[in-house]
């Protein structure tokens, strides 16, 4: 009995020393290469849709997600979502065809339709009207009160072709008989409205000129920013940024694509939707709509 | 308990287990290791106690270790591959590939233990990867690995494989949720492994310095210990081969220090003990020849008294005899006659002191205080300047030894006292006591040196008292000062 004993405890010490794990690693050559598949192409075309640098890309695809997908089950089929850095490089991709339907920003339109026939589709309507306005905002611990308090502080522009962002700033400025280089202390580009705000908010930024679409989004989404912001000017009115098509889109594509917009506040889900982005409809809108933009970048010849 | 076929016969010494098999192994185990010299048993537990230390420590260490540095690589990865995938969002979704790649490469250059990074989109293809121009792992890619086994790191997923470069540790981190792919980033725990054999390898190579220098301590310690006992044994050895002036050193205050230092006394005692006995031997050696001397003595006395004494008046009794015989006067016959008749009673008288003072007749038969009696009235009559005070307490019979031992010591004392002491008194004390009985006998002589006396040895008399004393198991003492002299003796019954 003694010896069975003692033949188990050594059964029971041998297992004891058994490696650990109860199941076999599994086991990759990492030396064994292949050159990557390339990925084939999808039987069905999925429809572009590109979101200019308005927001940062993740707010971006936060918000304009509801919306792809409704296009998508609207259409039946896929929907892929493109964005670019700056707005430059977002015209770059409409004007080569890489989308066929664009949200952009106004003087990315603005330039695009000049430079290579960028094409009006429809425009966002907020409460009856199809504009929008920079404003010009500060810490709310600031003590300034126009941009001529900003003398020798840190800017925040957008990105280079923005127009609230930027352009109107300068026209500002170059009312007063200054330039950015001069009159401020230091400027830098957060390429999109919420980082430019968040940046304002936390005081890395004195001020900055900011869309007003996204500063009533950003407040109504969070309060408290309302404590650390203060709005010290608004612009005149400006045309909404609007939605575009590329030239080369076909015409009944363009003509289907259209009708799908402006019939969205007659759907529940479109109503839904919409109600997301913050926009009442989609309307029809004339190129004119713009001029006033055009002027001012002329007057600034940002982009000349 | 076994059911073992006993076929030994012996009993073991050593039998600590209830098994018979393990008990022959503990057996033979303990002849083998007790059989060793005390050096290399000691230097054998220094050894064995200093690895077992070393090399438990050593292990235990690396285990720690081992385990530390793996929960420190798992939590910093899963940070790293956090951070990446939260700084993937917008070159993703911008299209921005450079940047995504060199986000990438920077990752991986920056942690010493990353091995790769690359981004998956969100249908599973590879939009940057570290692997350079050579090409992509497929084993990477392989659709089986979604349901490897994982642990979760809140949204990380960690898993593990083994590769051509060793285990690879992966953590795959989803960008935006999931909704714009996953960053998978591979490390290796190569170099925390090394990490981890360079200090096993010192320790181990510290365990072994200690366990040299445990060596040469070990041997100090034995050194220390079996010096002072080898140098007892050597000091046994001389003292068996009959050096009893050998003694042990007495190296320390410690147990041996004390063993040896009653080992000397041992043999201290050994030898005076062995002296007293030579010095016994030499007084008995002495006492025998005086003895018989002493023994020829007596005779020529008793044959020159006989002589002189008994020989003269019984050569007078037989020449008056010859007188009368020869004479036919009958008045001077009778007057001859009781003349004879006097001289042979005189003669007679002689015969019989003679005879007792050989041996009182009356010590055997009626005992010691009757024999003591008329020897005082002997002795009395012999020296009448001496007054002899003679008391006995003895309710009976003693044995017949002790009765002539005691007879023979007073009549020695109270003849010195007669002889040497210049005495006129002499007291004398015989009484039985419970266990023994005790004489005193006590002159008021001009006393004498008792040890001088005793160690020329030159008194048979002061011996031969001695010698009858301890003869029966007693003791004898004598004291003198100037006022007197007193011999204690006592006997056990």
């Amino acid at each position: 009995m003694c010896n069975r004993l003692s033949h188990l405890l050594l059964v029971f010490a041998l297992a004891a020393c058994a490696p650990a794990q109860s199941t076999v690693l599994p086991h990759i050559d990492l030396s064994v290469r292949t050159p990557l598949p390339q990925a084939a192409p999808g039987e069905i075309a999925h429809l572009r849709v590109g979101v200019a640098a308005i927001l940062s890309p993740q707010g971006t695809v936060e918000s304009y997600s509801e919306l792809t997908t409704y296009l998508a089950e609207k259409l039946g089929r896929p929907v892929d979502l493109l964005q670019r850095r700056t707005y430059a490089e977002f015209n770059d991709m409409v004007e080569k065809s890489q989308v066929d339907l664009a949200f952009i920003c106004t003087n990315s339109y603005v330039v695009g339709n000049e430079q290579f026939g960028m094409e009006l589709l429809v425009a966002p309507e907020i409460n009856g009207e199809s504009v929008y306005y920079s404003q010009l905002i500060v810490p709310s611990s600031s003590t300034a009160q126009s941009m001529a308090d900003l003398r020798g502080k840190v800017f925040a522009f957008t990105d280079p072709m923005s127009f609230t962002g930027r352009i109107y700033a300068v026209y500002m400025l170059q009312q007063m008989g200054e330039t950015p280089e001069h009159f401020f202390q230091r400027t830098f580009y957060t390429y999109s409205h919420d980082r430019a705000i968040d940046a304002v908010a936390d005081g890395v930024a004195d001020g900055a000129a900011v869309d007003s679409l996204v500063l009533d989004y950003a407040l109504q989404r969070n309060p408290e920013l309302a404590t650390r912001i203060r709005i010290i000017h608004h612009s005149e009115a400006f045309g909404i940024p609007p939605v575009v098509v590329p030239p080369t889109l076909p015409v009944r594509q363009k003509v289907h694509l259209r009708d799908l917009l402006l019939a969205m506040h007659e759907d529940d889900t479109g109503k839904v939707v919409l109600r997301s982005l913050g926009i009442d409809r989609f309307v029809e809108i004339e190129n004119t709509a713009y001029d006033g933009v055009r002027e001012i970048v002329h007057a600034t010849g940002i982009g000349e | 308990m076994s059911t073992h076929n006993t076929s030994l016969n012996t009993p073991l010494s050593v039998a600590p287990f209830p098994s018979r098999r393990l008990n022959r192994w503990a057996e033979m185990v303990w002849r083998v290791a007790g059989s060793v010299d005390v050096r290399t048993k000691i230097l054998g537990m220094v050894l064995a106690l200093t690895t077992a230390l070393g090399l438990a420590v050593t292990l235990q260490v690396r285990a720690v270790m081992t385990s530390v540095f793996a929960e420190e690589l798992e939590s910093r990865s899963v940070s790293v591959a956090s951070d990446l995938a939260s700084r993937s969002i917008d070159p993703i979704l911008l299209n921005d590939t450079y940047t995504l790649h060199q986000l990438l490469r920077e990752t991986v250059n920056n942690h010493p233990d990353a091995l790769y990074a690359f981004v998956l989109d969100n249908n599973g293809q590879v939009l940057a990867h570290t692997f350079g121009d050579a090409g992509f792992p497929a084993g990477l890619l392989d659709p089986a690995l979604e349901t490897v086994t994982a642990t979760l790191h809140g949204e990380i997923r960690h898993w593990v494989y083994t590769s051509n470069e060793g285990t690879v540790h992966e953590m795959i981190a989803p960008i935006m949720g999931g909704g714009a792919g996953v960053v998978r980033l591979g490390l290796t725990d190569t170099r925390l492994q090394a990490i981890v054999n360079t200090v096993t390898g010192q320790m181990i190579l510290t365990t072994l310095l200690v366990a040299l220098a445990g060596i040469v301590a070990a041997m100090l310690l034995t050194w220390l210990l079996t010096r002072p006992i080898l140098d007892l044994v050597a000091t046994t050895k001389e003292v068996g081969r009959g050096d009893l002036q050998a003694r042990a050193p007495h190296w320390a205050d410690d147990e041996i220090g004390t063993l040896a230092d009653a080992f000397n006394q041992m043999v201290a005692d050994l030898d005076a003990s062995r002296r007293a006995i030579a010095e016994k031997e030499q007084a008995r050696f002495l006492l025998l020849k005086k003895l018989i001397s002493a023994q020829e003595e007596e005779r020529k006395r008793i044959a020159r008294e006989l002589h002189d004494g008994v020989g003269q008046m019984l050569t007078s009794l037989m020449v008056g005899m010859r007188t009368m015989q020869r004479s036919d006067d009958a008045a001077l016959n009778q007057e001859r006659m009781e003349e004879l008749c006097t001289t042979a009673g005189e003669t007679l008288e002689q015969v019989r002191v003679l005879s007792r003072e050989l041996r009182p007749s009356l010590l055997d038969d009626l005992g010691l205080a009757a024999a003591l009696e008329r020897y005082a009235s002997e002795f009395t009559r012999a020296h009448a300047a001496i007054a002899v005070d003679l008391h006995c307490d003895l309710p009976g019979r003693l044995p017949s030894t002790i009765e002539t031992a005691l007879y023979r010591i007073v009549q020695e004392a109270m003849t010195n006292a007669a002889r040497h002491g210049k005495a006129t008194a002499v007291s004398v004390l015989v009484s039985r006591r419970i266990n023994s009985v005790q004489a005193i006998v006590e002159d008021n002589g001009a006393g004498f040196n008792v040890e001088a006396v005793r160690r020329q040895q030159s008194s048979v008399g002061i011996f031969g008292m001695s010698e009858r004393a301890e003869l029966l198991g007693g003791a004898l003492d004598i004291e003198s000062s100037p006022e007197g002299t007193t011999v204690y003796v006592e006997i056990p019954l």
